[in-house]
């Protein structure tokens, strides 16, 4: 069935809004503001359900930040790996499980699909911003399937550096890093695989999934 | 682990598919066309063998390439362009020239409120994709150059590069109009449909689209109380003329400088736009009657209205 014949009903309206906050309420939780010491916070992801947060490494300059939690616990966060070409950064957070965010794919997105953002724009902790998909890069420009980045028609705003950009089922597609001509650019969520198949040290709270594979 | 129910969320991702499906289909049909010197400017393939852009965003007439969706590069001939409705139309050479159009459909049932996608293919790349809502729709409109269009389009949405000379398209991918961010200040308008077939098919016919022309310059003034009543007139404002080309329609006809326009072909005018407005190409040849004030007094003249040079205003 079209979404296009489905407009028409009466309630069409209501269960998209319904979708629209069901996702970025499940995304939120998924989303941490990342704070160090005399600076205004940035936004990470909750990556891997044993405490790794992904983020961008300008968020994170230092080897410790303050990662608050959608439920405003506040943990100390100890970064891992650090990757400054691909302006990413690993820490992990020495807790129980967490809520993780599902990971999508890059490669797959398509113009016009729509994402939605999640971080703390203007210091707006948790403020979610909608748009689409604007252009994927031709294969030629990389050599391989994975795009360079992702960019994105949504307003995005200092604060959403490392946070996430999702796909309409909620599935993190990458890492919102730059804002160039207004356009939003993530770092797409193969990169950040890849950074984490260097390895991260195992935190207690997860299985072994940490080790270079 | 929290996780987002599938079913509930279902018409999201429907409705994300069928946006990415519409940029899809219609962007078969987008090409970027280099003819300036930052970035290709965006086309639209409107008929086999025929692509829509906009005139601003062409630089240069000669030695034009095609970038087309699937990659391949075509060279063009420029048709014609029409500054006054800020269209322009090119002929793909060789293969190209077989490959299928864009499906358009007419811009008259859009509403207000409606998302639409802005599509443009800025780069030898893929396709790009801007999402945004029908602002504001009105009627028959003439751009600044006197340029009819046949219907207001304004877009609420983000005017990225490749904007202008991309189509607007629906949620169905079908292809509503051409867009520009030229014709009006800090607006992204939607030249419908309607509009570019008829220019494009004077384009494609004669090379250019026949405007009226009279050979004069004005500029409005206000016309005392005192003569107005005295003449009868029911109108505030004249056309005061400041030039008279010589040799013009208007010469030959008999207008001064100094005369006061009041009516054209039986329309009160007051602003050069509306003299305009009056000046469409089907009226090339015609006569028409031109009333003016001249010495205190009411006088008519019959003008023939001539072509627009190329190369000129009004």
């Amino acid at each position: 069935m079209s979404v296009g014949s489905a407009e028409r009903g009466p309630r069409a309206g209501a269960q998209l809004a319904d979708a629209l906050g069901q996702v970025s309420a499940t995304l939120r939780r998924s989303t941490v503001q990342l704070r160090e010491r005399g600076r205004g916070a940035g936004a990470g992801v909750i990556w891997r359900d044993d405490g790794v947060v992904v983020t961008n490494a300008h968020v994170v300059a230092g080897a410790e930040a303050e990662v608050e939690l959608w439920d405003g616990r506040r943990l100390p966060g100890r970064v891992v790996l650090r990757d400054p070409r691909r302006d990413l950064a690993v820490l992990v957070l020495d807790t129980g499980p967490l809520p993780a965010a599902r990971i999508g794919s890059a490669a797959a997105l398509r113009p016009g699909e729509l994402v939605l953002a999640l971080g703390n724009p203007l210091g707006w902790a948790g403020a979610l911003a909608l748009g689409v998909v604007h252009a994927t890069e031709p294969p030629s420009e990389m050599g391989t399937a994975t795009p360079r980045w992702v960019r994105a028609d949504i307003r995005l705003a200092p604060g959403n550096s490392g946070g996430p950009l999702a796909d309409a089922h909620g599935r993190v597609v990458g890492v919102n890093t730059l804002v160039v001509n207004g356009l939003g650019y993530a770092v797409p969520s193969e990169a950040v695989e890849h950074l984490l198949r260097r390895g991260v040290p195992a935190t207690g709270h997860g299985g072994e999934w940490g080790r270079a594979a | 682990m929290q996780s987002t129910h599938p079913e509930a969320t279902g018409v999201l991702a429907a409705l994300s598919d069928e946006l990415a499906g519409a940029a899809e289909r219609a962007g078969r049909a987008v090409v970027a066309i280099h003819a300036r010197r930052r970035i290709p400017a965006s086309g639209v393939l409107w008929r086999p063998g025929v692509v829509v852009a906009t005139h601003h965003t062409l630089e240069r007439e000669e030695d034009l390439r095609v970038t087309l969706a699937d990659g391949r590069s075509a060279t063009a001939q420029l048709a014609g362009r029409d500054p006054a409705t800020d269209l322009a139309v090119l002929r793909l050479e060789g293969d190209a020239a077989a490959l299928p159009a864009a499906e358009t459909a007419d811009a008259g049932a859009l509403r207000v409120g409606q998302l639409v996608l802005a599509l443009g293919r800025p780069w030898e790349g893929g396709v790009t994709a801007s999402l945004g809502v029908v602002s504001a729709l009105a009627g028959e409109w003439r751009t600044g150059l006197g340029g009819r269009i046949d219907r207001l389009i304004r877009l609420d949405l983000s005017v990225r590069d490749g904007f202008s000379g991309g189509p607007l398209v629906d949620t169905q991918g079908r292809v509503l109009g051409i867009n520009t961010s030229a014709l009006a200040r800090a607006a992204a308008l939607t030249i419908p449909t309607a509009t570019v077939e008829r220019i494009a098919e004077q384009l494609l016919r004669s090379g250019r689209v026949a405007r009226g022309f009279l050979g004069i310059a004005t500029q409005p003034v206000r016309l005392p109380a005192a003569l107005t009543q005295a003449l009868g007139l029911t109108q505030e404002v004249g056309l005061l003329v400041v030039g008279v080309e010589p040799g013009g329609p208007a010469e030959r006809a008999g207008l001064l400088l100094g005369d006061v326009l009041v009516s054209f072909a039986g329309t009160a005018v007051g602003e050069p736009a509306e003299l305009a407005a009056q000046l469409g190409g089907e009226r090339v040849g015609t006569a028409a009657e031109l009333r003016l004030v001249r010495a205190g007094q009411v006088q008519a003249l019959s003008v023939t209205i001539g072509e627009r040079p190329r190369g000129r205003g009004r």
